[in-house]
């Protein structure tokens, strides 16, 4: 047998495995969610790193991106590289304090506005199972942060989990029942630790605490003494 | 155009490349379906070091191949895979392997003896081979995925026909 006699037998028989129909779906997605993510930054990220700080590295990512030179002289985009400046700024500070004040509150209707549309249009959760080892490898590589899962809170029934854009980042749900009711909790990375708090949105009652990895908002139609009895039950059992 | 719509024209087009090498990297359909996945995810965040006009398929296998070496190392219990020697994946190979369903009987005699003599390779040289007789790439290419001169490439392409070609005469191929 030569190289080409084998090149041809390789060719012919090896078998190929294209990307199933599920996989250029769920990549398609991701995708999605990872540029809206992305593009919503500029105006996500005070929060985080405080405005100034923010601001700064805003200016630095877009005037980083202006600055290469699209065909106009060197002189051309120091004079529109001014102006534009002077623009970014204030809109910068503009999205900055905006965001620092509206955002606890916007983001309450954002995770009712989740907790309705996943009731009513679904899914739920996308992967259904009510044990830890099943539902907790499912959002790998679907997230890049790794939540904790517990499958063990007397009266809490775990459904399942999904992932659902929350401010356009990607965010993971976990789907519990106790009696008729339905609770999701959203957890993601948390910037520090706080206590639990208690808010009302729309009929529904939401209490989110954090435990400085991250942070849980739990949302439910449920009453709203139920429901912190919910999240007493996962700081105990995370404990 | 968004980055995501530039991302899914230039880097999507290869996801069915992507997943055949992770598929035959790892042996393993549900591995090699999350390995594509979580590559496509890492390859966005690093869409910004693929250049304008750099062909986009050696730069997303190399991402592909880092992400399915990562998972290999976890099974043999090592933190990284860049200090083992070609050696060291003889304890890996048919340690690891996903028997395939027996359709034995039904299927060319061809496809089944091609396909295990191409699982007996050790990954490093079944990555040279499905990327140069599988997918196509030159020689630049693969080197630039496997992260190896081009005469390792070489190497190890005459290498890999060389057992291919005893294994195969074993089965009795041609």
């Amino acid at each position: 047998m030569n190289d080409d006699e084998l090149s041809r037998l390789l060719r012919e028989h090896a078998s190929r495995h294209p990307a199933s129909e599920r996989l250029h779906a769920a990549v398609r997605t991701q995708t999605a969610l990872q540029s809206a993510a992305r593009e919503r930054k500029p105006s996500a990220a005070p929060s985080r790193v405080g405005a100034i700080g923010s601001v700064k590295a805003w200016l630095r990512r877009h005037l980083g991106a202006g600055a290469v030179p699209v065909g106009s002289g060197r002189l051309g985009w120091i004079g529109t590289g001014g102006v534009l400046a002077g623009l970014m700024l204030g809109v910068a500070l503009t999205l900055a304090v905006q965001s620092w004040q509206a955002r606890p509150a916007e983001l309450a209707d954002d995770i009712v506005a989740g907790h309705v549309r996943a009731l009513q249009v679904g899914p739920l959760f996308e992967v259904s199972s009510s044990s830890h080892h099943q539902v907790r490898p499912w959002f790998q590589g679907r997230l890049d942060y790794a939540p904790p899962v517990l499958d063990n809170l007397p009266g809490f029934a775990l459904l399942g989990g999904r992932v659902q854009s929350l401010r356009g980042k990607p965010t993971a749900v976990l789907a519990y029942q106790a009696g008729l009711h339905k609770i999701d909790l959203f957890v993601w990375p948390a910037e520090r630790g706080a206590a639990p708090e208690r808010l009302q949105r729309r009929g529904f009652n939401i209490v989110h605490w954090s435990d400085g990895a991250m942070q849980y908002w739990a949302v439910s139609d449920m009453e709203g003494g139920e429901l912190e009895r919910f999240g007493a039950q996962w700081r105990a059992g995370a404990g | 155009m968004s980055e995501g719509q530039r991302f899914e024209a230039r880097v999507l087009p290869h996801l069915d490349a992507a997943h055949n090498l992770a598929r035959w990297l790892l042996r393993d359909a549900a591995a090699a379906e999350d390995a594509a996945q979580e590559a496509a995810l890492r390859a966005f965040r690093y869409f910004a070091s693929l250049r304008e006009g750099e062909d986009a398929k050696p730069w997303f296998l190399g991402i592909v191949r880092n992400t399915c070496y990562t998972q290999l190392a976890r099974q043999m219990g090592r933190a990284e895979i860049t200090g083992l020697d070609e050696g060291d994946w003889d304890e890996l190979a048919g340690a690891a392997d996903t028997p395939e369903p027996v359709q034995v009987l039904h299927e060319q005699r061809e496809r089944s003896a091609v396909d295990a003599a191409l699982r007996a390779l050790t990954p490093p040289l079944r990555e040279v081979i499905v990327l140069r007789e599988l997918e196509d790439l030159d020689y630049r290419s693969i080197a630039l995925i496997a992260g190896v001169p081009v005469g390792t490439v070489m190497s190890r392409l005459s290498r890999a026909r060389a057992k291919l070609k005893e294994l195969l005469t074993l089965a009795g191929l041609p």
